[in-house]
C-alpha cells in the first residue's frame, strides 16, 4: 500500500509533463522506497517468523498436555512428562524480585544524578551507571556464583534461618538447605543488571522535568522528599512505567545470569531460597539433550513460546497503565 | 491606605534590605556589589538586558540557589532582622515567607485544590474545614474562584495559561508569605491574561511586598513604584518609578529604556 500510494504521484508528474524531474528521480526514489518499506516489513516477518516457529515446534506439547500445559507443575523428562509452571513461577517471581529491589535503586540513582549530584560527580556516577549496562550477562552470572551465592548460602540464609524460622508468615519463604542458589539470589542479581537500564531511562525522565516545576516546589518550603514524592513521581509517571517495562522485559529473558545462580530445580515452592529454575535457563540447560523430533524439544519450543506471550503481555499492561496520559 | 499619608509614603518600611551582595555561578562573578531596599508592600521592577543579574537577585532572596552546587553569595540580605544568606537558616520556613512565581506557570501534577493545599500542608496542620476555606479565600483573591469553583478536583493542568498562572500566584500567597518574587510572570501569557495579572499586582501589594523582574518596560512603568535597572551584574540606578522613566540620572538607563540597546 506504501508502494501504491509513493508511485501515484510519480506518474500524475509524468503526464502532466515534468518528465524531466519525474524521470531523474523516479529510479532511485523507487528503489529508496522499497528498501525503506523492505526493512519494515522485515520486521513483521520476523515476528511472526518467531511466534510460527515456537508455536507449531509446541504444538506437539499443547496437543499432549493440552493447554493445562502452562500450569502443569512437573517437568520429567525420565517419565516424558512436561508441565511449564515451574520455570515460569520462578520467571515471574525472579523478575518480580528484581524488579522490586532495582527500582527504588534505579529511582534513587536517577533523581540524586538529575537534581542533588554535583555536576562533575553526576558525570562520573552517569558513565559507571553506562558502563555497568554494557557489562555483558555471563559477567553478572560468574559474579553472581562467585561473590552472591556465596554470601546468600553463609550470610543470609543462616541469619534468616536463625531469627524467622518460626514466624509464622515468613517460616514458608525462607524455608531450604542453604544452598545460596534460588529465586532472591536470581532476583539480586537480575536487580543489579536491570538497575542501569532503568536509571538511564529514569535519568531522561527526571531531565525532561522543567526545572521550574522543581523549583516552585521547592519555593513554597517543600524538603526533597515532598518534591520527589508528590511532584516528580507523579510527573513522571508514564517514565517510569517505561523503565519498570524495560527492566521486567530483560529480567524475563534473562538466561545466562540467572542459570549460573538459580540452582537449575524444577520445582516448585515459595521459598525464595530453594534451587529453582526459569523458562529461559530450562531452555538453555536441556535444549542441547533433547533430541529433534522429541516431545522434550517440543515442550522446550512451547515453553519459548509462553516466554514470548509473557514478554508481550508486560509490554500490553504498560500501554494499558499509561493509556490514560497518552 | 499608605499612599494618603505622607510621612510613610517618604520613608515606608523596609522588607529587604541587600548590602554589598555579590554572586558566583562557579567561578563566573555574576552580581557585584549590589545594595538596594525593597520598600515594604511596594512594587519593586527590576528591569535590564538578559543576563544583567536580575533574576539572579531574585533567586538569592528564597536561596533558590542552594539547590544547584557551585552557586553561591557573599553579603547580606537583611530579611525580617535576619541574614538570609546565614548557613543555618532554614530554608523550608523561609521559602514559606518568600513566595515565587516563575517565567512560565508551572501547575503541579494534582488537582487544582490539591495546588492550592499543597504549600500549606508543607507548614500548617489544618482541618478540612479550614483548608477549604483558605483555598477559596486565596483564589477569590487571584480572581479565579468563579472560573474553577465547580472544578477544584479537576487536573490544574486543565487551566488556561493565565488561569495557570493566576493559579501558581494564589499558591504562593496561600502560605501566607511576607514577600512575593514575580521572575517576568507574564513572559508567556497573551496581553489580556497580562492585563489581569497586573491588575493584581495592584492588589496584591497592600499586603505583599513584591519584586518583580520584567523585560517589559511598560509593564514597569505601570505596576511598580521602584524600578531598579541592572547592567552586567551591577546595579546602575534605582529610583521611584516615575523618575526612572521620565529623568533617569543614568545615561545607561536613559539609553536602556528609550530602547537603545538591550
Amino acid at each position: 500500500m506504501t508502494l501504491a500510494t509513493a508511485t501515484q504521484p510519480e506518474e500524475a508528474r509524468d503526464k502532466a509533463g515534468v518528465s524531466h524531474s519525474g524521470s531523474r528521480r523516479s529510479g532511485p526514489d523507487t528503489a529508496f522506497h522499497l528498501l525503506v518499506a523492505a526493512s519494515a516489513l522485515l520486521v513483521l516477518v520476523v515476528l511472526g517468523g518467531l511466534v510460527v516457529l515456537m508455536g507449531v515446534g509446541g504444538s506437539q506439547a499443547f496437543r499432549t498436555f493440552g493447554l493445562g500445559f502452562a500450569f502443569h507443575d512437573v517437568w520429567n523428562p525420565v517419565a516424558d512428562q512436561y508441565g511449564a509452571w515451574a520455570p515460569l513461577f520462578g520467571t515471574i517471581v525472579s523478575t518480580l524480585i528484581g524488579v522490586a529491589i532495582a527500582l527504588p535503586l534505579a529511582f534513587g540513582t536517577a533523581f540524586w544524578l538529575t537534581a542533588m549530584a554535583p555536576p562533575r560527580i553526576a558525570a562520573i556516577v552517569g558513565t559507571a551507571v553506562q558502563l555497568l549496562a554494557a557489562v555483558p550477562s555471563i559477567i553478572f552470572g560468574m559474579w553472581g556464583f562467585f561473590t552472591i551465592v556465596p554470601f546468600m548460602a553463609r550470610t543470609v540464609q543462616p541469619f534468616l534461618t536463625h531469627h524467622f524460622r518460626h514466624v509464622p508468615g515468613i517460616r514458608f519463604i525462607i524455608h531450604g538447605a542453604p544452598f545460596g542458589t534460588g529465586l532472591m539470589t536470581a532476583g539480586l542479581v537480575l536487580a543489579v543488571m536491570i538497575a542501569p537500564f532503568m536509571t538511564a531511562v529514569m535519568r531522561d525522565v527526571f531531565a525532561a522535568m522543567p526545572a521550574m516545576l522543581r523549583e516552585s516546589a521547592y519555593g513554597l518550603g517543600a524538603t526533597r522528599w515532598d518534591v520527589m514524592w508528590k511532584v516528580v513521581v507523579p510527573w513522571s509517571r508514564t517514565g517510569m512505567i517505561g523503565a519498570i517495562v524495560l527492566g521486567m522485559g530483560r529480567a524475563l529473558g534473562e538466561t545466562m545470569a540467572v542459570t549460573f545462580v538459580i540452582g537449575n530445580v524444577t520445582a516448585v515452592g515459595w521459598s525464595l531460597f530453594a534451587p529453582r529454575s526459569t523458562v529461559a535457563s530450562l531452555i538453555a540447560l536441556q535444549f542441547p539433550e533433547s533430541p529433534a523430533g522429541s516431545l522434550r524439544l517440543s515442550a522446550l519450543l512451547a515453553l519459548g513460546f509462553i516466554l514470548m506471550l509473557l514478554s508481550f503481555a508486560s509490554l500490553a499492561l504498560a500501554r494499558m497503565l499509561r493509556g490514560d496520559t497518552k | 491606605m499608605t499612599e494618603t499619608d505622607p510621612q510613610v509614603a517618604k520613608s515606608p518600611e523596609v522588607a529587604l534590605a541587600v548590602r554589598n551582595l555579590n554572586f558566583y555561578y562557579g567561578e563566573n562573578h555574576a552580581l557585584h556589589d549590589i545594595s538596594i531596599d525593597f520598600p515594604a508592600r511596594r512594587v519593586t521592577a527590576m528591569i535590564g538586558p538578559s543576563g544583567c543579574g536580575k533574576s539572579t537577585l531574585l533567586r538569592v532572596f528564597n536561596r533558590m540557589y542552594d539547590l544547584y552546587p557551585g552557586q553561591r553569595a557573599t553579603g547580606e540580605v537583611i530579611f525580617d532582622g535576619r541574614n538570609v544568606l546565614e548557613r543555618d537558616l532554614d530554608l523550608n520556613i523561609l521559602r514559606a515567607r518568600v513566595g515565587m512565581v516563575f517565567q512560565k506557570p508551572t501547575p503541579f501534577p494534582m488537582s487544582i485544590y490539591d495546588n492550592i493545599a499543597f504549600g500549606v500542608r508543607l507548614h500548617e496542620k489544618l482541618n478540612k474545614a479550614d483548608m477549604d476555606a483558605r483555598v477559596q479565600d486565596v483564589l477569590t483573591r487571584v480572581a479565579l474562584w468563579n472560573e474553577v469553583r465547580d472544578r477544584l478536583n479537576a487536573p490544574a493542568s486543565g487551566l488556561s495559561g493565565g488561569q495557570q498562572q493566576r493559579l501558581c500566584i494564589a499558591r504562593s500567597i496561600a502560605t501566607r508569605p511576607e514577600v512575593l518574587l514575580l521572575d517576568e510572570p507574564t513572559s508567556a501569557l497573551d496581553p489580556i491574561s497580562t492585563a489581569r495579572i497586573e491588575e493584581l499586582l495592584d492588589e496584591l501589594k497592600e499586603e505583599f511586598t513584591i519584586a518583580i523582574v520584567t523585560h517589559n518596560m511598560q509593564q514597569a512603568a505601570r505596576c511598580a513604584d521602584q524600578v531598579a535597572f541592572f547592567y552586567m551584574g551591577r546595579l546602575i540606578e534605582v529610583d521611584s518609578a516615575d523618575r526612572m522613566f521620565t529623568n533617569p540620572k543614568q545615561q545607561q538607563t536613559q539609553d536602556y529604556i528609550t530602547g537603545r540597546f538591550g
